[in-house]
């Protein structure tokens, strides 16, 4: 199947979601007429390696592994046809819906899940991206594991060229201790995939990736926030996925037999939240569509003045190249564009982008997000509310794209916000004149608001931080480098762009005494961005170090090939 | 003939072995380097080095480099928890002097 284009072969319909390797496709295959998904990943060297490994997925057949077609070559993309699952993945259905899982639905969904672990760790393979936006879930609400194999084969390749080790949120300890795994460590991620799709986001969800990569191993097992909300089941589950030692860990097959997947149901109870995602997700296109945001040569008022999103993304997304210079395939400027496929299109996120900054977004995003328990939602809903940030809900009378609520919570000194729409205003302290875009203005514009859509929407959030720079400095110049992190709010420090002085001494906080209150409190909120900071040179002084060596290995090997 | 081991600890079976450099012993000069001010970096011969060694090398590094990324999170956790206990300290004096 390798000879043929596979334009040839395959109808493109649309675009489905963007995952940190490349971007999801729904398409068509022409002869059969069958509609099919298709994975796009830039790919350079190692192909080898990801061709063996995605001719063994293609020999995985299991109703609770998502198939595998196969693969082609498209200049320097590799094309993975899988089975398409109309549904889209838990994360996405809990994005959609901004409601969590309720717990049958949960158990409904793991025992799927754990079956399809089963059939992989019988045949000792280990899938090791499992969370809920790799859990997809076909139109009759049946759940597939995705992504088996091809992650694990890319992170590795990707691993060789030290670039990436996975989204560290659903890491077993054992993993990122870089002191060998097992299947096990699958299980691990489906108890903080269980935890997830309880409350919305995995344990240390909304702490910096680099703070979770380092607690993960050092502090117990994690569990839930507020426990009493959860039948003792379904605490006893979790706790037996999340047993930091791998031996002690229980495994698929005994989880199987666990009284909390004992309440699963018929995939049919799944049926009701999949029609409402969809619903949602056909509403959203269709009022994108229908506002002005794609069509870029009208001057209608309105976009013209909302957002003056300023040229260049920095003042949007801060640091964005601090994760950036560590990922895969930098797909910077793609999905400029709202696409219609209708039932299906989730506008899904960049892992990119994701940084601290991004994070207090999604915090806001997640914090609004209904818990679903099985008792009265009366009472859930209340829990929630104290999360809430309390922007102009009220007022809410026509429909909005969701995100521009994100654009009114994002920090109001990183956008110009202009007063106009008054419905569209958020108490923003510094309030830029309203500036006419010029044509292409707006297209940046525009390419930007997709490109924050993306990240907004991609709300499950903590998949998105994504990729996070463990394992060490790439060795490819991040392609943003150039510009260090500025740091949010910082104002103090922005003024002075010489290199930035720790804010402290190691070990001796004395003068914190002496300190203002405000003074403090605006130092809490700079850390973050502080430590990016830090971990920012620190990568790139070993990028530096580390060039002269991989160059010299990558002549020795060229020269040993010639022989 | 040689002892023999009464107990003996067999390695657990796992598929994805441990990092091979987790424990490897970090040359001296290797950790000098990976610190010093890279105005001189350019005049090491690294060609001279064995496909082998030179592998290690870069492992060792990047093992350096998780070791200072450890360090600084660890620094800045010291430093987040010192001033959560001043700003709660704060809070606390505040509030027995409003009430
Ligand atoms: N087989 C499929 N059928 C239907 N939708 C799919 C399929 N595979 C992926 N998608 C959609 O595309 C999105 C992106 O998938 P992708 O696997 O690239 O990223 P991800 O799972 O979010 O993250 P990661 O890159 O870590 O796996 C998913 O969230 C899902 O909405
Ligand atoms: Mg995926």
């Amino acid at each position: 199947s390798l000879t043929r284009q596979p334009e040839e072969v395959f109808d493109i319909i649309c675009k489905l979601g963007e995952g940190s390797y490349g971007s999801v496709y729904k398409a068509l295959h022409k002869e059969s007429g069958q509609v099919l998904a298709i994975k796009q990943v830039p790919v350079d060297t190692d192909l080898q390696e990801i061709i063996k490994e995605i001719s063994i997925m293609q020999q995985c057949d299991s109703p609770y592994v998502v198939k595998y077609y196969g693969s082609y070559f498209k200049n320097t993309d590799l094309w993975i046809v899988m089975e398409y699952c109309g549904a889209g993945s838990v994360s996405d259905i809990m994005r959609l819906r901004k409601k969590t899982l309720s717990e049958v639905e949960i158990a409904t969904v793991l025992m799927d899940t754990l079956r399809g672990l089963e059939y992989l760790h019988l045949r000792r393979k280990i899938h090791r991206d499992i969370k809920a936006g790799n859990i997809l879930l076909n139109s009759e609400g049946h759940a597939k594991l995705a992504d088996f194999g091809v992650a694990g084969q890319l992170t590795d390749t990707m691993a060789k060229r030290n670039t990436v080790i996975g989204t560290p949120f659903w890491m077993a300890p054992e993993v990122i201790q870089e002191i060998g795994y097992d299947c096990v460590a699958d299980i691990w991620s489906l108890g903080i995939t269980a935890l997830e799709m309880a409350e919305g986001k995995p344990p240390y969800g909304d702490i910096h990736p680099m703070r979770a990569i380092f607690m993960i191993p050092t502090k117990p097992p994690p569990s839930f926030r507020e426990p009493d909300k959860w039948s003792p089941e379904f605490i006893d589950f979790v706790s037996r996925c999340l047993v930091k030692n791998p031996d002690e860990r229980a495994t698929a097959t005994e989880l199987l037999q666990n009284e909390f997947i004992g309440m699963a149901q018929p995939a049919s109870i799944l049926s009701q939240m999949i029609a409402e995602a969809k619903e949602i997700r056909e509403n959203m296109v269709y009022r994108l569509s229908g506002r002005n945001l794609v069509e870029s040569d009208d001057d209608e008022p309105d976009s013209g003045t909302m957002i003056n999103a300023s040229a260049n993304d920095r003042t949007l997304v801060p640091s964005q190249d601090l994760y950036d210079g560590t990922m895969i395939g930098s797909r910077t400027s793609e999905g400029t564009m709202i696409e219609h496929c209708t039932g299906t299109l989730v506008p899904h996120g960049r892992k990119g982008g994701r940084t601290m900054t991004d994070d207090d977004d999604l915090a806001d995003n997640l914090g609004t997000m209904v818990i679903n328990t099985d008792e009265e939602e009366e009472d859930a809903d209340s829990t929630m509310k104290r999360h809430q940030t309390s922007d102009g809900q009220a007022n809410k009378s026509k429909y909005r794209p969701l995100f521009l609520d994100h654009f009114e919570k994002k920090d109001a000194e990183k956008l110009s916000v202009d007063g106009a729409p008054p419905a569209q205003v958020s108490p923003a302290s510094t309030v830029a004149q309203p500036i006419p875009m010029t044509p292409e203005e707006q297209k940046r514009f525009e390419s930007n608001l997709q490109r924050q859509l993306n990240q907004i929407s991609a709300g499950s959030t903590v998949g998105v931080i994504a990729r996070t720079v463990m394992s060490a400095p790439s060795q490819e110049p991040a392609p943003v480098a150039v510009i260090p992190p500025s740091v949010p709010g910082a104002n103090a420090h922005a003024e002075n762009p010489v290199k930035m002085q720790r804010p402290f001494m190691d070990g001796d906080f004395e003068f914190l005494k002496f300190l203002s209150f405000e003074e403090l409190q605006q130092r809490m909120s700079n850390l973050d961005s502080e430590m990016e900071r830090e971990i920012y040179d620190l990568r790139r002084r070993y990028q530096a170090k580390r060039q002269p060596i991989q160059d010299a290995i990558d002549q020795k090997k060229k020269r040993q090939q010639n022989f | 003939p040689a002892p023999r081991h009464t107990e003996f600890h067999a390695p657990p079976q796992v598929l994805v072995p441990a990092n091979p450099y987790l424990y490897e012993e970090i040359p001296y000069w290797l950790q000098f380097y990976s610190r010093a001010a890279p105005e001189h970096d350019h005049k090491l011969r690294w060609e001279l080095f064995r496909l082998p060694e030179l592998d290690c090398y870069d492992n060792v590094l990047k093992r350096l480099y998780k070791q200072e990324l450890e360090t600084i999170v660890m620094n800045y956790e010291a430093y987040r928890s010192a001033m959560a206990r001043e700003l709660e300290r704060r809070r606390a004096e505040g509030h027995n002097r409003h009430f």
